[in-house]
């Protein structure tokens, strides 16, 4: 007889071993890692592009082509439609119905000028005037509604401080506060409206990378017939269970990685004007540790899930929806655009979203945030592998 | 050696084992008999510590296996029902692995491959990867990992499953030679000529229970039958589930 003894750490190894190199000969497990490094850069550039493209050429458009207004009863403000001709607003004959007009959309905004509105003017009392327009209308199709408003805004504020001055009073009076806004936004935190998408994919790819190994722990093997022979060698269960996790851990925290290079080397090499982020070896760096302790958990909650099951089918369709668990965290990046602090730091997914968002702006995130981001993640890992454990321990783990 | 006295196990009100006793000892073979779902399985289940039983003590090797799991795992060699073996990996690597975690290691462990693989007549396909194994080449597969570490006792559940001709007169010489080298092999089977065939001893189990059990010799004295196949049929009381 061979038996010795065995020590739990070699067992550990020897599991784990098996484990990486019987899913780096998957096609599906590769396949998930693949799309990872080569299709997300990829599909994420060309959206970009897109977006870069088309919002010079529009923005070009409407700046340098003069607005088309309509104006009915032009005649009784022939200063005010001067002035607006020379904001490059060119005034045209109005259509016979201009509120069907511009729900067809043949306009975008027509002026009405009453007849009462010299009276008014001459009398020194607010004069009506009536911009018709869309509001369902939204893009740049409401630039041209913003800057006939503003024209006729300023117009309007240079004739307030004209009547000022002729009744003697210094037009300041009525402007208490005059607003100055200086954007100190660096051109990185600028894209912070694309980064928000960042965290998705991120944990999305964390979870896809270890999916088919948390799978192939319970239910896979079950399905094979050799978890029943696994289990009667000598290792205690729970070793067999956290050899498998760590073999998921792996592949999910390579998938990671991967994602990383991937997007440090399609930053570095697309010429997209609109985002400019680099992302060099210690941004790869701090969010791939940062990440860690969510590998650990997304891992745990998947092998967790799939002892459940009882088939590869079901575990595959139950997956996919814990998959979007630790998105749900993340939601809140998009609405409420939070700060790191001690009160969110905490949470799973949330807090490694908010460090990826950071960290890509050039922006750093305190230590001890991290340290707690880290550290109550851990936590949720051990407590879902412990879950994990209890579950491989029940006999019906064998079917 | 295999000592099993009074072993229960009841899922919800199936009561799977329900009171079965038997001895095997070491140089003989020792077959458990019995129609499908007559608890066969389970009672291989709770020896090879897959189960915990609900009452009764099964020692092996004088390891209790609700007690000494671990002990009990490396004095043992197990081929369950369904080989069960992985696709991915090649024959070689698949008994390896078992093999590294029973702590063979580098050269000990490939020369008890080799010899394996001599026994089992695997030679022309242990490097090829297990995708597309017959169910003989994967049954051998599951065997050598079964005995790559050379265990006291060999426990076998249905082995003969699925396994043409040849390879079931393969299977029955290893299991001879296991005999002869002063193992306790221990073996579930539904088919009464194959443990007529070979065992020593022979347990048959119906409904959870030890109907009878004894050398061919004696179960055909006790029933009062010429032949076994009678003998069988007297003792579980009906022809249900015989081939």
């Amino acid at each position: 007889m061979h038996t010795r003894k065995i020590s739990h750490l070699s067992s550990l190894w020897i599991i784990l071993r098996k484990e990486v190199v019987d899913n780096a000969r998957d096609r599906r497990t590769l396949t998930t890692m693949g799309i990872s490094i080569v299709i997300f850069p990829m599909l994420m550039f060309s959206l970009i592009w897109f977006l870069d493209k088309t919002v010079k050429e529009e923005t070009d458009l409407v700046n340098a082509e003069a607005l088309q207004l309509p104006v009915i009863g032009a005649e009784h403000a022939p200063n005010l439609i001067s002035w607006l001709a020379q904001n490059n607003i060119d005034i045209i004959d109005p259509p016979v119905d201009p509120e069907l007009s511009i729900s067809k959309g043949e306009h975008r905004v027509i002026l009405l000028i009453r007849s009462d509105y010299p009276e008014s003017f001459l009398n020194g009392t607010t004069a009506p005037i009536r911009l018709i327009h869309d509001s369902s209308i939204t893009g740049l199709e409401k630039i041209g509604f913003n800057s006939v408003q503003g024209a006729i805004r300023s117009y309007s504020g240079q004739i307030a401080s004209l009547r000022l001055l002729a009744r003697g009073i210094n037009p300041e009076a009525a402007n208490p506060i005059r607003i100055n806004v200086s954007d100190v936004a660096s051109p990185q935190a600028r894209s912070g409206q694309f980064l928000t998408m960042m965290p998705y994919l991120m944990i999305m790819f964390i979870m896809a990378g270890g999916m088919y190994l948390a799978i192939d722990t319970t239910a896979g093997e079950r399905e094979k017939g050799s978890l029943e022979p696994l289990l009667t060698q000598p290792v205690k269960r729970h070793i067999v269970l956290l050899a498998k996790l760590g073999a998921t851990i792996v592949f999910s925290s390579l998938t990671l990685l991967m994602v990383l290079i991937g997007l440090g080397l399609a930053f570095g090499y697309m010429p997209v004007d609109i985002i400019s982020i680099s992302v060099g070896a210690g941004k790869i760096a701090t969010i791939f540790i940062a990440c860690l302790p969510f590998v650990f958990a997304g891992c745990a909650l998947m092998v967790l899930v799939a002892s459940f099951t009882k088939s590869y089918k079901e575990a595959q369709s139950y997956l996919g929806m814990v998959m979007l668990v630790p998105t749900l965290p993340l939601m809140s990046l998009a609405f409420l655009s939070p700060e790191p602090s001690t009160s969110n730091m905490w949470v799973p997914a949330l807090s490694q979203g908010m460090i990826i968002i950071e960290t890509l702006k050039g922006e750093s995130v305190a230590l001890e945030l991290i340290g707690l981001s880290m550290i109550c993640s851990t936590i949720l890992a051990a407590a879902l592998a412990w879950l994990a454990i209890k579950l491989y321990q029940r006999e019906r783990i064998l079917g | 050696m295999i000592e099993v006295s009074n072993l229960r196990k009841h899922f919800g009100s199936v009561k799977a084992v329900d009171g079965v006793s038997f001895n095997a000892q070491d140089g003989k073979i020792t077959g458990l008999l019995g129609p499908n779902g007559a608890g066969k399985s389970t009672t291989l289940r709770i020896l090879y510590t897959a189960f915990r039983p609900d009452a009764g003590t099964a020692l092996i090797d004088n390891f209790d296996v609700t007690i000494d799991k671990l002990a009990v795992r490396s004095s043992i060699g197990v081929l369950t029902h369904g080989a069960g073996i992985y696709e991915r990996l090649t024959a070689y690597e698949n008994i390896r692995y078992f093999g590294e975690l029973h702590g063979m290691t580098g050269k000990e462990l490939k020369i008890r491959i080799d010899e394996l693989a001599d026994l089992l007549e695997m030679k022309d396909f242990i490097d090829r990867r297990a995708k597309g194994f017959s169910q003989g080449q994967k049954t051998k597969v599951a065997l050598a990992r079964a005995l790559v570490h050379n265990p006291k006792n060999v426990l076998l559940d249905e082995p003969t499953n699925g396994l043409d001709i040849m390879a079931t007169r393969g299977l029955r010489q290893v299991i001879k030679r296991l005999k002869d080298a002063g193992h306790c092999v221990l073996f579930s089977s539904h088919v009464m000529q194959e443990v007529a065939a070979l065992c020593d001893e022979i347990v048959i189990i119906a409904n959870g229970k030890v109907a009878a059990s004894g050398s061919p010799q004696q179960l055909r004295i006790d029933t009062g039958k010429t032949n076994l196949e009678d003998a069988f049929v007297k003792a579980i009381g009906s022809e249900e589930g015989l081939i």
